[in-house]
């Protein structure tokens, strides 16, 4: 418990740290800044891995089990898909927008009241597990570390929202960007953007991740539902919160190919997409009541 | 046979209600329709969950008032998610489906099969947003050979024609990619007929089944019989799981136990059976503790543990008692004159025994948990039975749900994995390329596109060019040599 909390403070200083280094970066387009910005990114990368680390050993179980963990995987897999984007595209400017988005994150979770954060055993719905997988362990006796369709659940739906969360980010700066090509005005921040035909790419690519492991993380639940209430799908606000956002990206997906409403519309799209995301994640899990009442 | 087209396609336009089908034919067919219906879905969706769904009218009348109420029924907002709007939505959806399956997918079927055949013609590869011209020291036996090799290895398809003045290669890979949009909407469809035949043949019940009885379950030929109902806590005193021991019984033999608990249901043809909730009987115990208060003794005697329906005799002395009753919340109705639970909380528990001297039925009293001594219970005699503890018999809340729909779900989320792999990660890349003879070199046109993630399949094209140009040595180094 100590020590997780111990790697959680450091790691907002860590986030916080690399968000200033990414918006350095991008007012100074300086080659060395850039180079600690993503070593900051890296370096908070290993401290968020550690929380989720400790977090297991201290509780016992995967540690995504409410809303405290599952923000914490969040940081966690928004910032190694934003470094393997980074890797493979080599633009850094992006980093400042997708940190913000760490810090802010990382800001609401230091926030959440303290029945939140405590480790807590599972409760009887949670504790599904593969049989399989139990047996294979078994021998070696580390059954007690086998994972579930729950755990699965969790972790596909925030690749998931990631990925979401990373194309947030990116459709900003493609409004932005657009609006300021389409006027005509130099701006030399906003010129420092890569292209928006890129953004537009990019944003798009992960969407292309996020949709379909946000219906692999649906219809896990829904597996999982389907073993503990009775019924695969029941029309709990969270299902069909997650069934609106789903709709909202499938929407994105076909309005990128349908003339008229590709660039711009399709931008907005994916910026309602996460807000969505948002209101999945926090909002219907603090204003809706229902059977989803985990995280 | 064209006579015989232009003469058809006459008659269409001559006819209005054909030009009305051809353009609701076309509604279906556009991408239009499936973003508004999408973003249809979508916020009409919300409202399901701010209104509470499927409570009584009372929930509603309280919350909204009437006028309200009227109108959350009216538009069935208390079930929105069956109402005929949503369905129609969903049925337009699965039109667009359809209509658009049907108009795009044949002709890129075939347009896929005859372009195998395609030859890489300069005009073709003129028209490409990726493309390089460039000379090499080579003849184009020599070049094709080197090309072949490089696009083997990048696991690309390949198709040579020989030319008079040269050679053309047509590679591609990651041709299933694009029909990852059709097995996806086919998926969608096949999930939706599940739920469709989930709701027609499935059905969802609850029972209650005490400790030792069973329970019938309906449409169907076997009960199930609880063994044993328990909770498992953890050492902090939290409950870690609820327990119940289960066995099928079908034409009074016992066919199999299966232990359930909160994540694991027992499945017995097509019918599955879900711990869902516990709690204690109202109307009976497992057993109870009475103790014999003698006349002119102040203390109890040690109080003697007597189970449900035996009778059993108090030690050290002339009675016997029996357990025929007990209710929870004890409550006496002055009408008809008859015992009832006022709730099936343990409020005010109550214990109907018979007491016998020797063998004779001498009173059947009702005993208080919480008034001793109220009524006497053994007229003329001046002892008393005091009701002391009891162990209460403990049921299982087993919700029962038979869905022939699920296993058809499943197989549609299968089919849209597949789809999605199809259409978010294989990329249907084509490169054309034509070798033409100048003399001693080889002058290479080259081209190349994908149907999507242009990004990364641009750096992919760059990386070609590198790689020939690295193996096929350029005239233009050749000069600077001389």
């Amino acid at each position: 418990m100590i020590l997780s909390l111990l790697f959680f403070t450091f790691s907002l200083a860590f986030y916080c740290i690399t968000a200033v280094f990414y918006i350095l970066y991008w007012l100074f387009k300086k080659r060395w800044i850039g180079q600690i910005a993503t070593s900051m990114a890296y370096i908070a990368l290993l401290s968020t891995t550690m929380i989720l680390i400790t977090r297991a050993g201290e509780s016992g179980h995967a540690p995504f089990s409410n809303l405290y963990e599952s923000m914490i995987l969040f940081v966690w897999i928004t910032n190694i898909g934003y470094l393997i984007m980074e890797h493979k595209y080599r633009y850094r400017v992006m980093g400042a927008f997708v940190m913000i988005i760490e810090v802010i994150a990382m800001l609401s979770t230091s926030l959440l009241p303290y029945r939140f954060k405590s480790v807590e055993p599972l409760n009887p719905a949670l504790q599904s597990k593969w049989k399989w997988l139990v047996s294979l362990l078994e021998p070696v006796g580390m059954e007690k570390y086998a994972i579930g369709w729950l755990d699965f659940h969790v972790f596909t739906t925030f690749v998931g929202y990631a990925a979401f969360a990373i194309s947030f980010g990116l459709s900003i700066m493609y409004l932005i960007k657009s609006r300021y090509e389409s006027d005509g005005i130099r701006n030399i921040l906003v010129e420092r953007f890569p292209d928006s035909r890129i953004l537009d790419e990019l944003s798009y690519k992960s969407i292309a991740w996020g949709f379909p492991f946000l219906a692999v993380g649906i219809v896990s639940g829904a597996i999982w539902a389907n073993n503990t209430w009775g019924a695969y799908w029941s029309w709990d606000p969270k299902e069909t919160w997650s069934l609106i956002t789903w709709f909202v990206y499938a929407a994105y997906l076909h309005a990128r190919i349908t003339r008229g409403w590709s660039g711009k519309r399709a931008a907005y799209l994916s910026i309602v997409g996460f807000l969505c995301v948002i209101f999945l994640y926090w909002g219907v899990s603090f204003i809706l009541p229902g059977l989803h009442a985990y995280a | 046979m064209a006579d015989r087209v232009g003469e058809v396609s006459v008659d269409v336009e001559g006819r209005w209600y054909r030009a009305i089908g051809s353009r609701i034919w076309a509604l279906f067919n556009s991408l239009k329709l499936t973003i508004f219906v999408l973003i249809s879905l979508a916020l009409v969706s919300i409202i399901g969950t701010v209104i509470q769904q499927n409570q009584p009218v009372e929930t509603y009348l309280s919350e909204y008032g009437e006028r309200w109420t009227r109108i959350i029924f009216l538009l069935r907002l208390n079930d929105m998610y069956h109402s005929w709007w949503f369905l129609l939505l969903l049925t337009l959806l699965v039109l667009n489906v359809v209509v658009c399956t049907i108009e795009r997918f044949p002709p890129k079927w075939k347009a896929l099969l005859k372009e195998n055949k395609g030859t890489a013609k300069p005009e073709i590869i003129e028209r490409l947003s990726n493309k390089d011209v460039f000379t090499v020291d080579a003849q184009p036996a020599e070049v094709k050979a080197r090309l072949l090799g490089i696009f083997k290895k990048r696991r690309y398809r390949v198709r040579t024609f020989e030319e008079k003045d040269g050679v053309s290669i047509y590679a591609w890979k990651g041709i299933s990619g694009r029909f990852g949009a059709d097995v996806t909407h086919v998926s969608l469809l096949v999930i939706l007929l599940g739920a469709i035949i989930g709701n027609i043949y499935g059905y969802n019940d609850f029972r209650i089944v005490y400790e030792g009885g069973s329970m019938s379950v309906p449409q169907a030929d076997f009960q199930l019989r609880l063994d044993r109902f328990w909770i498992d806590y953890y050492d902090t005193g939290q409950i870690k799981q609820y327990n119940s021991l289960l066995t099928v019984i079908e034409d009074g033999k016992e066919v199999f136990k299966k232990h359930i608990w909160v994540n694991e249901p027992l499945l017995y043809k097509g019918i599955r059976f879900y711990q869902s909730s516990y709690g204690m009987a109202w109307d009976r115990v497992k057993e109870a503790q009475v103790a014999l208060k003698r006349k002119d003794r102040e203390e109890l005697d040690p109080p003697v543990t007597i189970k449900w329906g035996e009778l059993k005799k108090i030690p050290d002395s002339e009675y016997s008692v029996r357990i025929v009753g007990y209710v929870a919340d004890f409550a006496f109705d002055e009408r008809t004159k008859t015992v009832f639970s006022k709730s099936a909380d343990a409020n005010n528990p109550a214990l109907k025994v018979e007491v016998y001297r020797g063998d004779e039925l001498v009173s059947t009293p009702w005993l208080f948990f919480k008034y001793p001594g109220l009524f006497s219970t053994i007229p003329d005699s001046g002892d008393d039975i005091v009701f002391t503890a009891f162990r209460p018999t403990l049921f299982s809340g087993i919700s029962i749900n038979k869905d022939p729909g699920t296993n058809i779900v499943w197989l549609g989320t299968g089919i849209m994995g597949l789809g999605f792999i199809l259409a978010f990660f294989v990329h249907h890349r084509r490169v054309w390329v034509s070798v033409r003879d100048a003399r001693n070199s080889s002058e290479i046109r080259i081209g190349g596109t994908v149907n999507k993630d242009r990004f990364t399949f641009e750096r992919e094209f760059e990386e070609l060019l590198k790689e020939i140009k690295a193996t096929l040595p350029a005239t233009g180094k050749g000069e600077v040599g001389r």
